[in-house]
């Protein structure tokens, strides 16, 4: 019976929790008790039905149908999270200006509570379909008898719903003045925890990569199956052995619903937003050092005069052929714009390949902007890039790339174009010939801090003697950009992510990059 | 299977998981849970590379298969054969558990 109650504790423990935390941020809303116990009630209702399904889940899609089910309903709960925060900031001023007791009652109304809801009923299912296959595993198998299962699980509900009424009870004691700003952290948090859930099934779907398997292991300080690791696992997402890729998707969650809620808010608290997102994006860089080396950049024809950077970016690929697969590069940059017309970089990249695994430092590059004319001052901006590189590798060729860059803002979209060759010298390079690379960037410049758009990158190879299409490289895929001012003396956040998918037989399947940059003018 | 049409797809996570299952090349093993146990409970896997572990349960209860170190969570529905895919991994010994009968599924992989 204790075994029962342990395991059925566990699962509702999280699920309590939730429900505490969204609980706690509707105070006040009328009507809220009825969503709330609809969204326990459907998700109950859904933890049968999935249980029922289990079979069939488990072999959909090649045999990943519960990963994806997992990542999809976790990403949904995301997704609303996100969409409460948001909304809260855009209202949450004129709900706490307003001074009678029916005044506030009357604003909350329109509060989304189907969002919360949602969650509720999200988290729930989740949660209760593994007890429910549990209960249904022990009841079939006669264990015990049924005052065993009915006992335990009885016993295991109710310890979850103590704790879980607990933190709601303890939420509560915060002034109403505060408690506004505090369960929207809570949930922001919650909303990491849960991407960085969902990430985790990503990877076990073997749709991402897991970027390091066990960054950290802080079990001897916290294990995540006891009571206090599995609250602080629900409430801030603590896992005791991340991955990489849960990191990624913490940190990104945390930095996109800040943006959203910050560019949204009618009462922004800078100084606290912006300590949060450096936060974030240190934990993020410490994780994204670990990984590899971004050929595939858009170079703008623009130079930040007396802006000094410092930027990482990496990508990662996949592909059936093992010799394709799971390649990382990775750069470390540092630049400065020196005069209006001329901005320098020296890159330190490097990489790593399945074959080969450990991390080599490739080769140190110089690399040049030169910005030809004012932007906007002819119909094209016109730039020129220029970079050498010297290999650091034995048995691996130097080489200088030289080309135009040429710039347009169309209303609220940009396109950015590189036209490039690449010459490679050096006591290793048999071959005297020019390589021609191009790559295309259009932007939405939808707001500062999410631009989304597509990027090509294609290389074509030795210009002399190109070979057919099927064995060039081309790559295209979906991106989004955006920066973060962190304040005159703090300088400003840039970041990108972007996957690119291979259109030839001489390129990988896929590849996933990202860069993250801090610079300041100085 | 190596055409692609290029257009930028929304529906990433399903077109991306569709795509790559693990290949034919890649190792295989079998694990059977029979009156809630591992069989086998030890399991030798190459490091290195990924590693393709199909598990069969053989009871009539569900079972999940769940280890900390490998970082993977499965149910295994009664009478079927799920895949977990683990790997690449460095050499050393990865525990799992079956967390529905903690007490007897035990088991674990050694990666050499």
């Amino acid at each position: 019976m204790i075994a029962v109650a342990i395991i059925v504790f566990r699962e509702v423990l999280e699920a309590a929790l939730i429900v505490s935390i969204v609980l706690a941020a509707s105070k006040g809303t009328r009507g809220r008790g009825v969503w709330v116990t609809g969204g326990i009630a459907l998700g109950v209702l859904g933890a049968c039905v999935v249980a029922g399904f289990a079979a069939e889940i488990a072999q959909a899609v090649a045999g990943m149908g519960q990963e994806l089910f997992n990542a999809t309903i976790l990403f949904a709960a995301v997704g609303m999270l996100g969409w409460h925060n948001v909304w809260m900031g855009r209202h949450g001023k004129e709900m706490a200006m307003e001074a009678t007791a029916l005044g506030r009652e009357v604003a909350a109304g329109d509060r989304p509570l189907y969002a919360l809801a949602s969650v509720v009923g999200i988290a729930v299912l989740r949660e209760g379909s593994e007890t429910v296959l549990f209960l249904y595993g022990l009841a079939a198998a006669g264990s015990g008898g049924t005052a065993n299962l009915v006992g335990g699980g009885t016993i295991g509900v109710l310890g979850g719903v103590v704790v879980g009424a607990g933190l709601y009870l303890g939420l509560l004691r915060i002034p109403s003045r505060h408690l506004f700003a505090v369960t929207s952290w809570m949930i922001l948090l919650l909303a990491a925890g849960l991407a960085s859930q969902g990430a985790f099934f990503l990877n076990q779907a073997d749709v991402l990569p897991a970027l390091g398997n066990q960054v950290w292991d802080t079990s001897w300080l916290l294990d995540e199956d006891g009571v206090p690791g599995r609250v602080l696992h629900v409430l801030i997402g603590y896992v005791a052995r991340p991955e990489g890729i849960q990191l990624v998707f913490w940190a990104a969650t945390v930095i996109i619903l800040l943006s959203l809620m910050r560019w949204f808010s009618t009462s922004p608290k800078r100084a606290v937003v912006r300590a949060a997102v450096i936060v974030s994006l240190v934990s993020a860089g410490l994780v994204l050092a670990r990984a590899a080396h971004a050929d595939f950049t858009i170079h703008p024809p623009i130079v930040e005069y007396q802006e000094f950077e410092v930027e990482h970016k990496g990508s990662y690929t996949f592909d059936p052929n093992p010799a394709n697969r799971h390649n990382e590069t990775g750069t470390l940059e540092i630049g400065y714009g020196f005069l209006p017309w001329w901005g320098s970089e020296i890159e330190f990249a490097w990489s790593r390949t399945a074959s080969d695994p450990p991390r080599r430092l490739d080769e140190i590059n110089w690399e040049n902007t030169f910005q030809l004319a004012d932007q906007g001052e002819y119909w094209l901006d016109p730039g020129i890039f220029a970079e050498i590189g010297k290999s650091t590798r034995v048995g691996n060729t130097h080489h200088v790339e030289i080309g135009p860059t040429l710039q347009k803002q169309w209303g609220n979209t940009l396109h950015t174009v590189n036209l490039f060759f690449e010459h490679p010298f050096g006591p290793n390079n048999g071959e005297k010939s020019v390589n021609f690379n191009y790559a295309w960037q259009s932007l939405w410049t939808w707001k500062r801090e999410f631009q989304p758009g597509f990027e090509i990158f294609g290389d074509v190879g030795p210009v002399d003697r190109a070979p057919g299409i099927r064995d060039q490289q081309l790559r295209v895929g979906p991106v989004v950009f955006g920066k973060v001012s962190l304040g005159q003396a703090l300088g400003e956040l840039k970041y990108g992510l972007g996957y690119l998918f291979g259109l030839t037989h001489a390129t990988e399947k896929g590849a996933l990059k990202w860069q993250l940059e801090w610079e300041k003018v100085f | 299977m190596h055409r692609r049409t290029g257009v930028v797809s929304l529906a990433l996570l399903g077109f991306l998981a569709a795509g790559a299952p693990a290949q034919a090349e890649d190792p295989q093993f079998t694990l059977v849970i029979r009156d809630h146990r591992f069989t086998p409970a030890e399991l030798q896997i190459p490091a290195g590379v990924k590693v393709k572990l199909l598990v069969k349960n053989e009871d009539p209860t569900p079972e999940e298969f769940e280890s900390t170190k490998l970082h993977r969570e499965k149910v295994v529905p009664p009478g079927q054969e799920i895949l977990v895919i683990v790997g690449p991994l460095d050499a050393g010994t990865y525990e799992f558990f079956g967390d529905f009968h903690k007490e007897s599924a035990q088991g674990k992989l050694i990666a050499k």
